[in-house]
Formats: C-alpha cells, sequence, structure tokens
C-alpha cells in the first residue's frame, strides 16, 4: 500500500510541475548575450553551404554568415554553436527557441515567410533550378525532354518545381525520386534516368564529382528561382535587424574594397567616408543594433566581405564547389548582378 | 575358458565419406541431380558476388588520395578508400577534440580494466564487480568525456569511482595469483589474521577511509577541459547512447514487469500504460517528441541537452520492450516456484531476486541480447534528429567537397564495423547461455 501512495503523490507532483506554458518571449539577442554564444542552425551537411570537413569543424557559405553574426554580437567568430537539423524539424527547431538563427540553403518562399512563423531576410546566394544531362544525350534544352525519365530528390521544392514545369510546358515527364541525392546521381551515372534536376549550383558541384566530368552538362534553362538566406523567428525586429545588417556589412564592404586583409589599414588611414562609418570610426550606426563599435569591424576582419566567402567556399578558391561567379545573379549588382545592400550611413 | 577378449577388436575404418573431402561433398553437396544442380548454382552465385566485391573492395580499391578526384585519377572503378581513412577519427569519435581523444581512449580502457576480472575464473565477488560497473564507472566516464568543473556531489562520485576501480583492479590481481579476495589479502598483510572479526572491519573501513580521503584530494586538483556533447559524435557517441540504454534497460524493464503482474491496482495500471504507451510509437516519434516537441513547453532560452533527452527517450523506449520480454520469462516459471519460496519463509522482494529471475533470466538471453543488438542499431536514428552518430558521421563524407559523391565506401565500412559489434554480443550471448545452462541441457 506504501509503494501506490508514493507513486500516487509523485504522479500529482509530476503533473502540477510539468508544462507551466511558454514564456514571456525574450529579446533574442540578451538571451544569446546571457548565453555566450549564438546558436545558429543549419541542416545535414551539403556541398559549399555547411559541411563536416574529416577534424570535425563546420565550414561553408552559411557557416560564414552564421560566423559573422557571432563576430557581430561578440566581436569572436567562435562563440558560435552549429547545430544541425533535418529538413523536417529545421522551422520548429527554431520556433521552439532551440535555434536563434536558421542559416541553411532554405528557399525563401511566401508562405514559409508569412505562415510558418519566420521571417527570411536577405538572401545571401541566389540560385535556381535546372537539368543536367549526358553530352551525348543530344538534348540541348530542357524543352526536349518530353516524355524522359527525370531523377529529383523528394521533399524539396525541385520535386514540385518539375512537375509544374512538366504540366505547364506538356512534357509529360517521368518523375523518379530519391531521399538521398548520392543515389540519385549513381542512378543517373547507371542510365536509370535521362536527366537529373536540382538546384544549379549543387549539380555544378555534383557533376564535378563525377567520374568524367566532362561528358555531363547543365542544360541553360533555369526554371525557378530559389534566393536562400538566413531566417529568424517572427517578431523580433531587433534581432532581424542585427542578421540581416550582418549580410549587408559583408556585401557592402565588397562593395567598399574592404577585405579581411586590408581592413586594419582602411580603419587607420581610410578616408572615404562610407568606411569610416562601416568600421565605426565616425557616426553611430552601431546604436540602432545595440551592438558594440566595432560590430563591422569583427565580421570583415573575422570572416571577410561576400566574395571572399563566395570564393572560399563556393567559387574558385581551392578545395570550394567551383561554381564561376560572373555572369550569376550573385555578382554585385554594380557587376550586373543582385547583391546589393542598402546604404550604410 | 576367458569370457572377455584380451586384445583389442582391429577398428574398422570410416567410410569413406565420412574422412575424405570428395567423399563428404558427395554426400553433402551432390547426393541427388536435383541438388547437383542446386550447389552449382548456388557456388556461381557466391563466386560473382564475391569476385565483384573483391575487385571494387579490395584490387582496383584506391587506399591513398588526397581527395576522391584523386582516387578518379588512379582508378575510376574500385572503391575510394581513401575517403574512409581521412575521416577515420571522425567517424570514431565525431567532432571531439582532437587533442582530447585521449580521454575517450582512457574512458574504453578503464572500462575494459573494471570488466575483464568478471571473466577471470579464479576472482571473487563479481556480482558486486558488475555492479560497480553499472552504477559508479557512469560517473568516471561521464567526467572524463565532458569534463569542466566538478560539483561536490560528482567529485565524491568521481572518488568512489576511483577508489572503486582501484580496489577492483588490485582485488583481481590477488585473485588471480591467490585465489583470495582482497580484504582477505589486507587483513593477512597486516597480520590480523587471527584478530577478533570486530577489529578486523576496523581495519577495512580505515583503509577505506583513508584511500577515499587520499584520492579526494587527489582529484581536486584534477580537471579536465570542459567538451561540449555537441561536439560527441561518431561511434563513440553510438555507444554511449546504446551502452546507457542497455544498462538502463534491463533494470527499468525488470520493475515495469514486475509492476505489470503487481497485485497493487494502482502500480499495475500505471506500468501497463507506460508499457502499452511507449510500445506502440515508433521510436524516430519518440525522439522527435523529445527533442522538437519538448522544449515548445519550456521557457525560452531554457538551455537544453538533446543528448540527455535522446538518451531517457531511448532508455524508456526500451525497458518497455524489455518489460514484456522479462514478463513472458517470468511466465515460464511455474507457481509451485513462487508458492515454495513463500513456504521457506522468503518475502516478495527476495522470492523474485533469488528464485524467480536466475531462473527466468536464463531463458531470456537470446530475447534480451536480440534486444539490445536492435537498440545498438536503432541509434543510428538519432542522426536525423541530428545528432552525429556513426550513421551521420559516415553519411557526412559523402557532403566534405574533398570528397563530394563518396557514399557507397562510409555506408559498406559501416556495415562492417556493425556487424563485428552485433556479432560479437550474439556470440557472446551463445556463450552465456551455454554457461549458464547447467543442469537444463535437453
Amino acid at each position: 500500500m506504501k509503494l501506490s501512495t508514493l507513486l500516487t503523490l509523485v504522479l500529482a507532483l509530476a503533473v502540477m510541475t510539468a508544462p507551466v506554458s511558454a514564456s514571456a518571449a525574450g529579446k533574442t539577442l540578451d538571451i544569446v548575450k546571457k548565453r555566450g554564444n549564438l546558436r545558429c542552425q543549419v541542416g545535414t551537411p551539403s556541398g559549399g553551404f555547411y559541411n563536416l570537413d574529416a577534424k570535425g569543424n563546420w565550414y561553408g557559405l552559411d557557416v560564414a554568415v552564421c560566423q559573422a553574426v557571432a563576430a557581430a554580437i561578440f566581436g569572436d567568430k567562435n562563440k558560435l554553436e552549429i547545430q544541425s537539423v533535418s529538413s523536417q524539424a529545421r522551422f520548429t527547431a527554431l520556433a521552439n527557441g532551440e535555434s536563434d538563427l536558421l542559416c541553411r540553403t532554405a528557399t525563401w518562399t511566401m508562405s514559409r515567410d508569412t505562415q510558418l512563423g519566420l521571417d527570411f531576410l536577405t538572401p545571401d546566394f541566389y540560385d535556381g533550378q535546372g537539368f543536367t544531362v549526358p553530352k551525348n544525350s543530344g538534348i540541348t534544352s530542357a524543352l526536349q525532354l518530353k516524355g524522359a525519365k527525370v531523377c529529383v530528390t523528394s521533399g524539396t521544392t525541385s520535386e514540385l518545381n518539375l512537375t509544374d514545369f512538366s504540366r505547364v510546358n506538356n512534357l509529360h515527364i517521368d518523375i523518379v525520386t530519391f531521399e538521398d541525392w548520392n543515389v540519385r546521381d549513381d542512378t543517373y551515372l547507371k542510365g536509370g534516368c535521362d536527366a537529373v534536376t536540382g538546384d544549379k549550383s549543387s549539380m555544378a558541384a555534383n557533376i564535378a564529382s563525377f567520374p568524367k566530368p566532362a561528358d555531363h552538362m547543365i542544360l541553360p534553362e533555369t526554371i525557378s528561382k530559389e534566393p536562400l538566406g538566413p531566417a529568424v523567428r517572427h517578431g523580433d525586429n531587433e534581432w532581424s535587424d542585427i542578421v540581416r545588417w550582418s549580410v549587408f556589412a559583408m556585401i557592402n564592404a565588397e562593395e567598399l574594397g574592404v577585405t579581411s586583409a586590408n581592413v586594419d589599414k582602411m580603419r587607420a588611414s581610410s578616408k572615404n567616408v562610407d568606411v569610416r562609418r562601416m568600421l565605426g570610426v565616425e557616426g553611430n550606426l552601431n546604436e540602432g543594433l545595440g551592438l558594440s563599435k566595432d560590430w563591422a569591424y569583427n565580421i570583415i576582419k573575422q570572416v571577410g566581405n561576400y566574395s571572399e566567402i563566395y570564393e572560399q567556399y563556393i567559387g574558385s578558391g581551392k578545395g570550394a564547389l567551383g561554381i564561376q561567379r560572373k555572369g550569376t545573379l550573385n555578382e554585385l549588382w554594380s557587376n550586373g548582378g543582385l547583391m546589393y545592400s542598402p546604404p550604410m550611413r | 575358458m576367458a569370457i572377455i577378449k584380451t586384445e583389442r577388436t582391429a577398428a574398422i575404418a570410416p567410410p569413406l565419406s565420412e574422412t575424405t573431402a570428395l567423399g563428404w561433398m558427395r554426400k553433402h553437396l551432390f547426393s541427388s541431380v536435383f541438388n547437383s544442380l542446386l550447389t552449382i548454382v548456388t557456388l556461381f552465385i557466391i563466386y560473382i558476388t564475391v569476385k565483384e566485391l573483391w575487385v571494387w573492395g579490395i584490387a582496383d580499391a584506391v587506399w591513398v588520395a588526397d581527395n576522391r578526384r584523386g582516387c578518379f585519377d588512379i582508378n575510376v572503378d574500385g572503391a575510394c578508400w581513401a575517403g574512409v581513412i581521412a575521416w577515420l577519427d571522425s567517424i570514431f569519435y565525431g567532432r571531439y577534440p582532437r587533442e582530447e581523444l585521449w580521454r575517450i581512449n582512457l574512458g574504453l580502457f578503464l572500462l575494459v580494466i573494471w570488466m575483464v576480472p568478471l571473466w577471470l575464473p579464479r576472482v571473487k565477488a563479481k556480482i558486486s564487480i558488475g555492479l560497480t560497473t553499472v552504477f559508479l564507472y557512469p560517473f568516471l566516464a561521464g567526467y572524463l568525456f565532458s569534463g569542466g568543473d566538478k560539483s561536490i556531489s560528482m567529485q565524491i562520485m568521481v572518488t568512489a569511482a576511483i577508489v572503486c576501480l582501484a580496489a577492483n583492479t588490485v582485488h583481481s590481481i590477488i585473485g588471480v595469483l591467490t585465489g583470495r579476495s582482497l580484504p582477505e589479502f589486507l587483513i593477512r598483510l597486516f597480520g590480523k589474521k587471527n584478530a577478533p572479526e570486530k577489529s578486523q572491519r576496523y581495519l577495512l573501513l580505515g583503509i577505506l577511509a583513508v584511500s577515499l580521503v587520499a584520492v579526494y584530494m587527489f582529484q581536486m586538483g584534477w580537471n579536465v577541459e570542459n567538451v561540449s556533447w555537441t561536439r560527441w559524435g561518431g561511434l563513440f557517441l553510438t555507444l554511449v547512447i546504446s551502452g546507457i540504454g542497455i544498462a538502463s534497460a534491463l533494470p527499468g524493464g525488470i520493475l515495469l514487469a514486475l509492476g505489470r503482474r503487481s497485485k497493487m491496482p494502482v502500480v499495475r495500471v500505471i506500468s501497463t500504460s507506460f508499457i502499452e504507451l511507449f510500445r506502440s510509437v515508433p521510436l524516430i516519434t519518440v525522439l522527435f517528441m523529445a527533442t522538437t516537441m519538448f522544449p515548445l513547453f519550456l521557457p525560452e532560452g531554457f538551455i537544453l541537452n538533446k543528448l540527455v533527452q535522446v538518451i531517457i527517450a531511448v532508455c524508456l523506449f526500451n525497458a518497455c520492450y524489455l518489460a514484456e520480454i522479462v514478463r513472458g520469462g517470468l511466465q515460464t516459471i511455474p507457481r509451485g516456484q513462487f508458492e515454495a519460496g513463500h513456504t521457506i519463509g522468503l518475502g516478495y522482494w527476495q522470492t523474485i531476486s533469488l528464485i524467480i529471475l536466475p531462473q527466468a533470466l536464463k531463458h531470456m538471453i537470446p530475447n534480451i541480447v536480440g534486444n539490445f543488438i536492435g537498440l545498438l542499431k536503432d541509434t543510428t536514428l538519432v542522426s536525423i534528429i541530428g545528432l552525429f552518430d556513426v550513421l551521420g558521421m559516415l553519411r557526412s563524407i559523402s557532403k566534405d567537397l574533398p570528397w563530394l559523391g563518396l557514399h557507397k565506401e562510409p555506408l559498406v565500412f559501416g556495415a562492417m564495423m556493425f556487424f563485428l559489434i552485433c556479432f560479437a554480443m550474439s556470440k557472446y550471448s551463445r556463450h552465456l547461455e551455454v554457461k549458464l545452462s547447467t543442469g537444463h541441457k535437453h
């Protein structure tokens, strides 16, 4: 009898102390500062954007954006905890406060922005969906894919776009879906499908990893818009400002010719008033963000400007994906691309 | 006239089919036309598979290269083991800081030292050794792996664990050499063999107290750097999760099974609903609930330890499965055994622990080990919720830029690793069965 009384008591206690209710929303910046590190969410590793290396360190374009935000807040890009979350749980993990910031190749779409309680801030990479075909297939345009078997990874916007593209152009494409793109590419290489579809950036990287890259090509058509960028929980505007302007600072730095190599010199001796304002020598741009004066200096010094991180992970740097930036949307606006930062003044 | 022959009759040679390889083959492989056909077809299938595997995995394989392109340059068709080799540390230790790897190795080494006496025939008090492995080792290992500042309770547990490990080791060495236990040896050492029991006990307690204090002093100055659980990974993480799961699932399962058979309604209802609830939900759902839904109920900014949540989920889940196995085992014990226990004056817990469980557990070994093997393999599900266990690490290789697309080799390597571990467990269970089945050989 004693045991049963005890158990009843314990249960009653458990019910009483259990979920008290989600607490009042704290300011994300305060929470992050108090905790002492930034929790930045990425996905399961994806080439060029967020990868693990053989030593267990994270690297990639999105990881660099996470580092930039950490550098802006703490002055130390390593005060960062990278969380890897599967795509099924990604938005929940942001909504429940587990992550402060989501920075993974998630496409900014209207329904996600308006219905999921999150805000996409500014794209740090513009991608688009395309097709890979074997060169000897004679196919030179996506419109020639009538009745073709096309491999795609399931659960992505690529799959939906492909369906739309097939229907609109009356192509009757036979869609073959895969959970893992490794298997998708293997199937393609063994002749299991006539073409592969996916984001052009990742396909370029995948082709480069094929046994004979020269035998394959990406068709010229881009069938979708894929703006990829950081997202935060809806409702904390001070926090979105910090993340948004961390990205803008990198783009602006490229425009002004400030790099991680020359930023010290620029801060000490530049006469350009835009540079001086950005690096905190003049003016008080930092006050609106609630950060220290050298927030942008820390980003550029520790992480680099946009061109530097692009080349290091995506572009032509050693060991990078090898995707040309020239002529793409990822160029600066002054070179005909879409990378544009509002003036920092 | 002698009836008994004094000479041995010359032995008749066994039939050819039993001695020569040819005879054996004829008997087992080619006994009929149909069987011969089957043999040939099977041999052919084995030949193609093994040959393909050999050519891909060994003959054409590339062992040394800087990246996947380097592998292709040497041989396009073979396996590229160079990537797996470059990633070995990550596969085994995850993202654990490379200069701290010795801590994991030391932890594993201590576990082996702790457990070896269990297999040594002359060592006494094996049950206590087993119990301390389950209850004290985790504290020592836990501190070794995670590091940081020790709280008072952690300091006490670490001290106890170190003393216990030292006592264990000395005890086993003495046991192997002399067949005595540590207390007997100490009493002889101090010449108190014929002293009254009380003075012997005081001596032992004194030694224990002195060593506890000495070790406590020592460990106060011993600190290792904090390594966040987010850096744990690889096979190490898999073994941590499944090790804790295995160690806690059996006691939990026994308690739940006894609870379900209990005559007390509250206990029975709670145990039954708990078991049924967890058994009717897939593990992945439990993991998702534990890691993504649970935080919604907590205050914002609350520091959550996903690893602890996962471990608790795995433990509860497996305790429920084991509870049903244990219940099945308990049902094989005839009622007479319980009644016999009661008639000689044993209480409930004594009957259970001295009479019923020892018999029942013996029957359950195959099932229990089967469940443990399942648990080990199920832990790979944690890679879906973002922990980098061994599967997560193996899959990351194909996304690392130098090895982009390298996914078959890591998975083959992982399969071999899992096979080795699971096969060892299964062999050990077989060994236990044989060892424990004395008097039950049918």
